[in-house]
């Protein structure tokens, strides 16, 4: 830095512009203050190191790039993606699921199910919030009677209606019964548990509740970052970080260029694909690319009658190259799709009808549906497909590939706030979404069910068919799980065969890291978990470990 | 003098109904619930309900609209709905980074736009025009969402001198207000060029050379400062450029200013949030404009403020 000051005050003392212009005449006359303003800089270059900027950052902390702020720090309230993987890192609860999206105890060390409505959970011992009092069953009862209560208007209250009552026999035991069998209960016993008597979020209140997690809290400021250090209560490995920063950083490039910086040390599923391996080149970074189970699909409006007919969906299906795409624009880390559950879901099923690259197909049930191409190849099929700035790219991909069969696609694209509004009121012929964090198949009741449509459910495509419906509605009380799994083999096929998603396909977990974490296992639905469990090499290295 | 400020300042109020009247219709057309955005799509029907009647957003749009003007003309520009907090508060906590961008921004501007203008100026044609202009040319059409980055990878990634992201002490401020006031810049220095070269000509410098001073020495005294009044104007007219710059900046930057709270804001259809940060930029804009009037005066003594 002090050797290219020099060198820029040498080449501006020898520059032309500097003998020739009407600055000599400034420079001449001010040539003391001139010296005064370059001791300044250096004096001010001096201060900041006159060498290599250097980040602050204590032994022991990670720094994590987030992109957006979680709409609530409280888990009794958040539903995001954002929130629920920080959540993670301060609050346990009873349940939690495995790799395969399968649930095992969390809080509860043994389950039992005595019959289809009840399940009972018999508490771990000695589980401690971060203020250090112990975590029993009546914290457990107040966090799902917090939740259920209509003056919380937490969007979490819908998703317990199943829930008949919870109860605490004693404080280690917790029972709760639904209000008929209910398979996917054990979802219900996934909620973050803070304790008992913990106020409602109130008006100007930000920071986190204590929770019982490997970390709590400590500081919070919307739109810059969280601040976690260790629940003194919750062990850890020797070398793991003591604390974490969560900093939010709105922009993708900055985020790839915090990570080469080495500032950032972890970005997961946030980073553009076109970066990596820019980023991969780094020697001290490592991208890490495992099968995820974010499903990405091409919705359908069932209320366009050109829509409702099937050979017309599946013209489109088949005139999608989805290989190319996943190879090309997601640069490899994605899997083609066959249905919502990936092939790490405990009730995937494999063999349905899938629809690979075919145009003349595409053209040859265009034709039947009665959909005649004119002179220019066009057959009068025009589409609205509605999307946001990110998702424009993927849009005018499909929008080409439509184009080849005869189909125009116009594309719309919208500020997210107003395209969510759009499909939420049905407002749109053909769209593409993502659904992220899909453990129970139940999911195929919220977005396939015909009852389910807005505001009642996630059936945004208005998709009715009677037999989807027995189907998933069995689904939904079976309890025997061999039973459930042929249940939702058959919903996957039906889904496969009518298409009211195009499956696309399975987004991999991208995280780019540095190589100082070591230890980090990557979970299919993109959760943090294991970063309370990695380790820090080398200098500036994990805190001290506890007992 | 003093009527003049008690007129302008009278005129801030139908500046600020206008300001208000337009962004409630704007932000309050636009399809998109804050509702459905603050509980989630699984909300339950009724708690939506529930929610929207709290907040009062079930009332008609005239009585909202009464209700937010009767706010205003007692100070209180509402609650945020994402945040829960007072709006006003919001913008306290939030308004000096942006403040503090805007006026490094600025000063960026002038230090680059002044010594380029001139060199441009003084000797149109030349190998300084030409460099200076071909800057000028490059600054105003690189958009701050490219520069940013591009200064980000030279200074911090590969020079290691400047911190990348975030507010702190003078160097994290360096590449936020480089990569906010380079486009102004551009513009002042061309337009200090056309001054320059407009001031040769006049009759004042052609006095000044007659009594024996150098072109040189000619300009820097005299032309230098008339032609500095329409740059003063242009200043005060950039100032609203340079407030939405901020908000581009301060997403690149991860600076935690009113721009970045607004474009989340807007995001999760937050009206008053929306409605005060935007209430607040014009304010500022018209503030700055006001005091650009002032200096114009002292600039030009032929300029009587009346």
């Amino acid at each position: 830095m002090c050797e290219s000051l020099a060198l820029i005050l040498l080449l501006s003392r020898q520059s032309g512009i500097t003998r020739n212009g009407v600055l000599t005449v400034w420079i001449s006359e001010n040539t003391a203050r001139l010296r005064l303003v370059a001791q300044i800089a250096a004096a001010l270059v001096a201060l900041a190191g006159c060498g290599h900027y250097r980040t602050d950052r204590s032994p022991g902390t990670i720094q994590v790039d987030i992109e957006t702020s979680p709409a609530s720090t409280d888990p009794r309230f958040a539903t995001d993606a954002t929130s629920s993987r920080i959540n993670e890192l301060i609050f346990d609860s009873l349940v939690k699921t495995d790799r395969n999206g399968q649930f095992v105890g969390h809080l509860a060390d043994r389950i039992e199910r005595p019959s289809p409505t009840e399940i009972v959970f018999h508490l771990k011992h000695g589980v401690r919030f971060s203020d250090g009092r112990e975590l029993t069953a009546r914290d457990i009862i107040f966090t799902y009677d917090s939740i259920r209560a209509p003056e919380s208007m937490s969007a979490k209250r819908a998703g317990l209606e199943e829930l008949k009552s919870i109860d605490a026999p004693d404080d280690y035991t917790v029972v709760m019964t639904t209000a008929h069998p209910y398979a996917p209960a054990l979802e219900l016993a996934t909620e973050g548990i803070v304790p008992a008597g913990t106020p409602l979020p109130s008006k100007g209140t930000a920071a986190a509740p204590v929770g019982s997690g490997p970390f709590q809290m400590v500081g919070y400021a919307r739109d810059e970052a969280a601040w976690l250090e260790r629940n003194p209560y919750s062990s850890y490995p020797p070398g793991a970080p003591r604390s974490i920063l969560l900093k939010i950083v709105p922009d993708p490039t900055v985020r790839a260029l915090e990570l080469a910086e080495g500032v950032c040390d972890f970005s997961g599923n946030n980073i553009e694909y076109d970066v990596l391996p820019w980023l991969g080149s780094h020697r001290f970074l490592e991208v890490s690319r495992t099968p995820g189970t974010t499903y990405k699909y091409l919705s359908f409006n069932f209320r366009d009658p050109r829509l409702r007919d099937l050979r017309v969906r599946r013209a489109i299906a088949y005139a999608i190259d989805r290989n190319t795409i996943v190879n090309t624009i997601l640069r490899g880390t994605g899997r083609v799709a066959t249905g919502m559950l990936s092939p790490e879901n405990w009730a995937y099923e494999g063999n349905v009808t899938t629809y690979s690259y075919d145009l003349s197909k595409a053209r040859q049930l265009l034709d039947q549906a009665g959909y005649a191409a004119g002179s220019n190849g066009m057959r009068g099929l025009r589409f609205e497909y509605k999307t946001t700035p990110e998702g424009a790219r993927l849009g005018e991909v499909f929008q080409a590939m439509l184009q080849r069969v005869g189909i125009e696609l116009t594309i719309r694209t919208l500020d997210f706030a107003t395209y969510y509004a759009d499909i939420q009121a049905g407002s749109f012929n053909l769209t593409s979404l993502q659904w992220v964090g899909i453990n129970d198949p139940n999911s195929y009741y919220m977005v396939f069910d015909s009852q389910k449509t807005p505001p009642h459910g996630q059936n945004r495509g208005y998709y009715s068919n009677p037999a989807m419906d027995r189907l998933v509605e069995s689904g939904m009380s079976t309890v025997d799980p061999a039973a459930r799994k042929k249940i939702y083999g058959q919903v996957q096929q039906l889904a496969a065969e009518e298409l009211p998603y195009v499956s696309l396909w399975w987004v991999d977990n991208v995280a780019v890291m540095n190589r100082r974490l070591v230890g980090f296992d990557a979970y299919p639905n993109g959760s943090f978990r294991s970063l309370a469990a990695v380790t820090l090499s080398g200098p500036g290295g994990g805190g001290e470990p506890s007992d | 003098m003093i009527n003049y400020l008690v007129r302008r300042l009278l005129a801030l109020v139908p500046v600020t109904l206008g300001v208000a009247t337009l962004t409630f219709a704007i932000i309050h057309l636009v399809p998109g619930d804050p509702v459905v955005a603050m509980l989630g799509e699984t909300a339950a029907p009724a708690d939506i309900v529930g929610m929207r009647h709290q907040l009062g957003l079930d009332r008609p749009l005239l009585v909202q609209y009464a209700a937010y003007l009767g706010g205003l003309a007692v100070g209180d520009l509402g609650e945020s709905i994402s945040y829960r907090k007072p709006v006003s508060r919001l913008v306290a906590e939030r308004f000096p980074a942006t403040i503090e961008l805007a006026a490094a921004g600025m000063l960026v501007a002038l230090l680059l736009a002044f010594p380029l203008g001139i060199i441009a100026g003084s000797n149109p044609g030349g190998a300084g025009d030409l460099g200076a202009m071909g800057f000028a040319i490059v600054g105003i059409s690189i958009p701050h969402i490219y520069l940013g980055p591009l200064l980000m990878i030279l200074f911090s990634l590969d020079l290691r001198w400047l911190p990348l992201t975030g507010r702190g002490g003078l160097l994290h401020l360096v590449l936020p207000a480089v990569t906010l006031g380079t486009a102004l810049a551009a513009i002042l220095a061309r337009m200090l060029r056309q001054s320059l070269i407009r001031v040769r000509e006049s009759d004042y410098m052609r006095t000044a050379l007659s009594k024996g001073l150098s072109a040189r020495a000619a300009l820097v005294r005299h032309g230098l400062k008339n032609a500095l009044t329409s740059v003063v104007t242009i200043i005060g007219l950039q100032m609203g450029g340079l407030l939405s710059g901020t908000l581009i900046t301060e997403i690149i930057f991860s600076w935690p200013g009113i721009g970045r709270l607004l474009i989340s804001a807007i995001g999760a259809r937050d009206y008053p949030v929306v409605e005060g940060c935007v209430l607040t930029f014009a304010m500022t804009y018209v503030i700055v404009n006001m005091a650009t009037d002032f200096i114009y005066a002292i600039v030009d003594p032929r300029v009587r403020i009346s």
